[in-house]
C-alpha cells in the first residue's frame, strides 16, 4: 500500500506541473498585460513601462514561469495583481467555505442518490424507475445558475423561508475559527443558534450544487446494481433464503459501489470547480466566487493559485478513491 | 437506541423547524447601522489607484484640500480654507484650516500635505499621471498652515485635480514602510486618513467586506446631521440579481448604480424602496480607431455616426435612463457647446457618407470589430443594436466579448487597439480636460482614454492652449471650438450622458447626489 501511495503521489506531480504550465501559458498569451492593471486606470505608457520592469513582466515568459514555480515551491503564491494582498491568505480564508459547501452537497447527493439508484434498479422499468430517470436527466440538464436564481426567488423572496445569500447574515460574527467550517465550528463553540443559522444559509446553495451529482450518483448506482443483480451469487443467496432486504442493501449494494465510489471521488473535484456559478449567485465567499473575480480582473496570480489548489484537491481525492476501492474490493488491494 | 422511525420523525421535525422560521430577522432596522453594497476599491491606498470605487472610499475615509459637492458639482474648500494662483499660473498657494485632525488625533499641517503629494508622485501609479508631468515642487509655505505648489508649466485645471489627492497621515504610515515602499503594502489594506468614517481593518476582506465607524472628531463637525450613522457595513455582492434581491429583502439598505433596467423595475415596484434619478457626468462612447483603415477616413466615421440609433437605444433599451450627449464633454458641463447637434440616426445619410468613403478608396467592405465589456450588459446591447443597423447599410460588424483589463492593456498600442470598443468616461475630475483634453490631445496616445488615436494639429493646439489658459471664459471658448472640430470629424461616437439610478431603502434620509462619488457620502446620511 505504501509503494502504491508513493507511486500515485509521484504520478500526480507531473500532472500538477503540466496544469501549471498550461494555465500560465494560456493566461499570459492573451493580450492582457498585468502591468496595465497594476499601474491603475489613468496610467500613462511611461508609468506602465516602469511597472512592467519593476515586476519583471519584461522578462521572457519562460523566465517568469521559472521564477513563479520557484515561489510556489516555497509556498508563496505571490500577491494578487488586483488587490495586492497575498493570494495564499485569500485562498486559505476562502477555501473552508467551498469545502463546507461541497461536502454538504456531496453528502446530500450521496445520501439521496444511492438509495434512489438502488430502488430504481430493484423496481427496474417500473413507473418509479421512469420517474427517477426523468428527475435525474433533468438534474443533469438544468443549468445551476438558472436553478439557483429560481430557488432564490421562490424560497427566499416569495415564501421567505430561507436566507438569500452568504454564509451568515450581514453583521453577525462567525463562530471562532477551528476548522473554518461554520457548522463544525458552531458545534465546537456550543453555539446551536449559529449552527441553525449557518445550516439555513447552506440549504439552497448545497441543494443547487448537489443536483448534478445527485443525478450522476443515482444513475451510476442503478447501473451497478442492475449488473450485480444478474450475478450468480445473488441467485444463490436468494435461494439460500437470505432476507431479500439484506441481499439487496448489503451484498448487492456493496458489490455495486465500486463505480459509484469512483464517481463520488471525481464529483468532489468537479464540485469544487463547479462551485463557481453557485457561489457567485448565492454570494458564497469561497474560492469559486474568488475565481470569478480573478478572471474578471485578469488577476493571473489568483487564477493560477486557484487552479493549482483545485488540481491538488482533485489529485488527492483520486488517490483517496483508489484507497477506498481497495477497501471495498480486496482484489484491488491484491493487485497493488 | 432510537428506532429508525423516530429518527426519521425527529430529522423531519428539525428540517421543518429550519425552514418554517418565517420571521427571520433579515430586515435590519437599527437606526445607527447601515448596510451598504457598493463595489469597493481593489486596493485601499488612495495614491495607488483612482477610479469610481476609490472616490467612494476616499469620500468617507480621507479628506482633500478641496472637494466637489452638489450637482452640478461645485469645488469647495475642504481641508484648505482658500487658495491663490500667481498670474503666470505657475505658483499655487493653499491655506490650511487650523485644528483639523487625522483619525489618530494628530493635527493636519502643511508637512502632511507635502508628504501626501510627494508620496503620490513617488509611487507613480494611476493618480500620479495628472501631476507627474506638471508638478515641479511642493513645499511648506510661510507657516505650518501654508502649502505652496510650483508647476513646471501653467496648468489651468490644477484646482480641479486637487480633489484627486487624499491627504494621508505620515505618522501612521512611517512605522509601516518596508523596502522604501512609502508604506504602500500596508496602506493597501489599512487607512491613514482624517475622513468622517474610519476603516475597521479587522473587517476588511478585499472586494468583499469593509466596515466603517464614525469619526466623531471630523473637522467638518456633525452639526448638519442630527442622527448620523455610527457603523456602515459595505458588503459587495458580485451577482446583480442577488444584490437587488438582497436590497428588496432588507438585508442591505442601498446598492450601487450600475444596474440594468429590468433590475431597476424590480426595485421600483418594491414597497419601502426608491430609485434615485440624477444626471451624472459619465459619457458612454464607442471609441473608433482613427489610425486604422477604414476608420482613418472621415466619411466612414461619419457613416458609422449616422448609423447608431441613439433615440432607440436610450428610449427603448434604457427606458430613457440617459440623456443624449452629442459630443465628448458631458452636455451639462461648461465647454460643451450649447448648440452642438452631433449626429442623429439617419441611414440615408450614412449610406451617402459610406459611398464618399468608398470613392476615396477606403476599404469599406472589410468586416470590422467592436469589443464589449462582458460585465456591462449595456455594452453588449449597444453593440447588437449597432450591428443590426450597420447590416442595413452593408457593413459587417463582429461583436467581440471582452473584459476591462485586457481592453485597457490592448488600447496602449495602436496595433493591438480594437477597431471599436464601448466604454464610459467618468468624472475623475470636473473639467473638460478630463474628457476632451485627455481623449483627443495626441499627447495622450497610449492611454485608454486616448485610444481613438485621433490626431489633429489644430485640436492639439486648442487643447494645449486651454490647459495653459487661466481665463475661464477663454478656456470655455477653446474647448467649445475643439468640441466642434472633433464632432465634425466624427472622431468617436458619443452616445449618452448617464443618469444615475441607485436603489435605496426609504429608511435612508439625507442622500445627496454629486457626480463625484455618486452620493455615497455616509456623513450626510441618517436612518429612520
Amino acid at each position: 500500500m505504501t509503494r502504491f501511495l508513493l507511486r500515485r503521489l509521484l504520478l500526480a506531480l507531473p500532472a500538477l506541473l503540466g496544469l501549471l504550465v498550461l494555465t500560465f501559458v494560456l493566461l499570459r498569451v492573451v493580450p492582457s498585460d498585468p502591468s496595465t492593471a497594476l499601474a491603475g486606470e489613468n496610467a500613462t505608457p511611461e508609468q506602465i513601462a516602469a511597472i512592467r520592469k519593476a515586476y519583471g513582466f519584461d522578462q521572457p515568459l519562460w523566465r517568469q514561469f521559472v521564477v513563479y514555480v520557484g515561489q510556489v515551491l516555497t509556498g508563496d503564491f505571490g500577491n494578487s495583481i488586483f488587490t495586492e494582498q497575498p493570494v495564499l491568505g485569500d485562498i486559505t480564508r476562502r477555501l473552508p467555505a467551498t469545502v463546507e459547501l461541497v461536502l454538504a452537497a456531496l453528502l446530500f447527493a450521496t445520501g439521496v442518490g444511492i438509495p434512489l439508484g438502488v430502488l430504481a434498479a430493484v423496481y427496474y422499468n417500473s413507473s418509479f424507475d421512469h420517474a427517477v430517470r426523468i428527475v435525474t436527466v433533468g438534474g443533469l440538464a438544468i443549468a445551476p445558475f438558472w436553478f439557483a436564481i429560481i430557488l432564490q426567488l421562490v424560497f427566499a423572496m416569495d415564501l421567505d423561508w430561507l436566507p438569500l445569500r452568504g454564509r451568515i447574515p450581514v453583521g453577525m460574527p462567525p463562530p471562532p475559527t477551528v476548522t473554518g467550517l461554520y457548522l463544525i465550528d458552531s458545534l465546537v463553540a456550543g453555539r446551536f443558534d449559529l449552527l441553525t443559522t449557518a445550516a439555513r444559509h447552506m440549504l439552497l446553495p448545497a441543494f443547487t450544487l448537489s443536483l448534478g451529482s445527485l443525478a450522476s450518483i443515482t444513475r451510476f448506482t442503478r447501473a451497478g446494481m442492475l449488473e450485480t443483480l444478474q450475478k450468480d451469487f445473488v441467485a444463490y443467496e436468494k435461494a439460500a433464503g437470505y432476507p431479500e432486504r439484506r441481499v439487496i442493501w448489503v451484498y448487492v449494494l456493496r458489490n455495486s459501489l465500486v463505480a459509484t465510489t469512483t464517481q463520488i471521488g471525481l464529483l468532489f473535484g468537479a464540485l469544487i470547480a463547479g462551485a463557481v456559478a453557485v457561489e457567485t449567485i448565492y454570494d458564497w465567499p469561497g474560492i469559486g466566487s474568488y475565481a470569478v473575480q480573478a478572471i474578471l480582473t485578469s488577476d493571473y496570480k489568483a487564477i493560477l493559485a486557484v487552479t493549482l489548489v483545485v488540481g491538488v484537491i482533485y489529485a488527492a481525492v483520486n488517490i483517496a478513491v483508489d484507497i477506498v476501492h481497495a477497501l471495498l474490493d480486496p482484489r484491488v488491494a491484491e493487485q497493488l | 437506541m432510537p428506532s429508525r422511525r423516530s429518527l426519521l420523525i425527529n430529522s423531519t421535525a428539525l428540517a421543518a423547524t429550519m425552514v418554517s422560521r418565517i420571521s427571520w430577522a433579515h430586515g435590519q432596522t437599527r437606526t445607527h447601522e447601515l448596510n451598504w453594497s457598493e463595489g469597493p476599491p481593489n486596493i485601499l491606498d488612495p495614491h495607488v489607484i483612482f477610479d469610481g470605487p476609490m472616490v467612494f472610499y476616499m469620500l468617507n475615509t480621507y479628506d482633500t484640500l478641496y472637494r466637489y459637492e452638489g450637482n452640478p458639482p461645485k469645488i469647495v474648500p475642504w481641508l484648505a480654507s482658500s487658495y491663490t494662483a500667481s498670474p503666470d499660473g505657475l505658483t499655487w498657494t493653499f491655506k490650511l484650516r487650523q485644528g483639523a485632525k487625522f483619525q489618530d488625533g494628530s493635527e493636519i499641517v502643511a508637512e502632511d500635505v507635502v508628504y501626501s503629494f510627494q508620496r503620490l508622485v513617488a509611487l507613480n501609479r494611476g493618480p500620479a499621471a495628472v501631476f507627474k508631468p506638471i508638478l515641479d515642487s511642493v513645499s511648506v509655505g510661510e507657516d505650518r498652515y501654508t502649502v505652496q505648489f510650483k508647476l513646471k508649466v501653467p496648468y489651468a485645471p490644477f484646482l480641479s485635480t486637487v480633489p484627486i489627492v487624499a491627504i494621508v497621515n505620515p505618522r501612521v504610515i512611517a512605522p509601516n514602510v518596508k523596502n522604501d515602499d512609502w508604506g504602500a503594502a500596508w496602506l493597501s489594506a489599512n487607512s491613514a486618513g482624517s475622513g468622517p468614517y474610519r476603516l475597521d481593518p479587522a473587517t476588511y476582506r478585499p472586494m468583499e467586506a469593509i466596515d466603517f465607524h464614525r469619526f466623531k472628531e471630523h473637522f467638518a463637525g456633525w452639526g448638519h446631521n442630527a442622527n448620523p450613522v455610527e457603523l456602515v457595513r459595505n458588503r459587495y455582492i458580485l451577482e446583480t440579481t442577488t444584490r437587488v434581491s438582497a436590497l428588496m429583502r432588507g438585508d442591505i439598505d442601498a446598492i450601487d448604480h450600475y444596474l440594468p433596467v429590468d433590475q431597476l423595475d424590480r426595485i421600483g415596484r418594491t414597497a419601502g424602496l426608491r430609485v434615485t434619478n440624477d444626471e451624472t457626468m459619465r459619457v458612454f462612447v464607442i471609441t473608433m480607431h482613427n489610425g486604422r483603415a477604414p476608420f482613418d477616413n472621415v466619411h466612414y466615421r461619419r457613416a458609422l455616426s449616422y448609423a447608431f440609433n441613439y433615440k432607440g437605444f436610450i428610449d427603448g433599451i434604457l427606458k430613457k435612463g440617459a440623456v443624449r450627449n452629442p459630443g465628448p464633454i458631458p452636455q451639462n458641463l461648461w465647454g460643451s457647446p450649447a448648440d452642438l447637434k452631433g449626429y442623429e440616426f439617419n441611414l440615408e445619410k450614412a449610406k451617402a457618407e459610406l459611398e464618399k468613403a468608398r470613392a476615396a478608396g477606403a476599404p469599406v467592405d472589410r468586416e470590422i470589430e467592436i469589443h464589449t465589456q462582458n460585465q456591462q450588459a449595456q455594452t453588449t446591447q449597444a453593440a447588437q443594436v449597432f450591428q443590426s443597423d450597420l447590416r442595413k447599410i452593408g457593413i459587417k460588424l463582429k461583436v467581440v466579448p471582452n473584459l476591462w483589463p485586457p481592453l485597457a492593456a490592448a488600447t496602449t498600442k495602436p496595433e493591438t487597439s480594437p477597431d471599436m470598443w464601448l466604454h464610459w468616461v467618468s468624472a475623475y475630475f470636473v473639467d473638460p480636460e478630463n474628457w476632451i483634453g485627455q481623449m483627443y490631445d495626441s499627447a495622450f496616445h497610449g492611454t485608454w482614454k486616448g485610444s481613438a488615436w485621433y490626431k489633429n494639429a489644430e485640436v492639439d493646439g486648442l487643447l494645449r492652449e486651454a490647459r495653459r489658459e487661466l481665463d475661464a471664459e477663454r478656456r470655455k471658448g477653446l474647448y467649445e471650438k475643439a468640441s466642434r472640430i472633433v464632432v465634425d470629424e466624427a472622431a468617436d461616437i458619443w452616445i449618452y450622458n448617464t443618469i444615475q439610478m441607485r436603489g435605496l431603502s426609504k429608511r435612508i434620509q439625507g442622500f445627496a447626489f454629486s457626480p463625484i462619488g455618486g452620493g455615497s457620502e455616509f456623513r450626510l446620511l441618517s436612518l429612520t
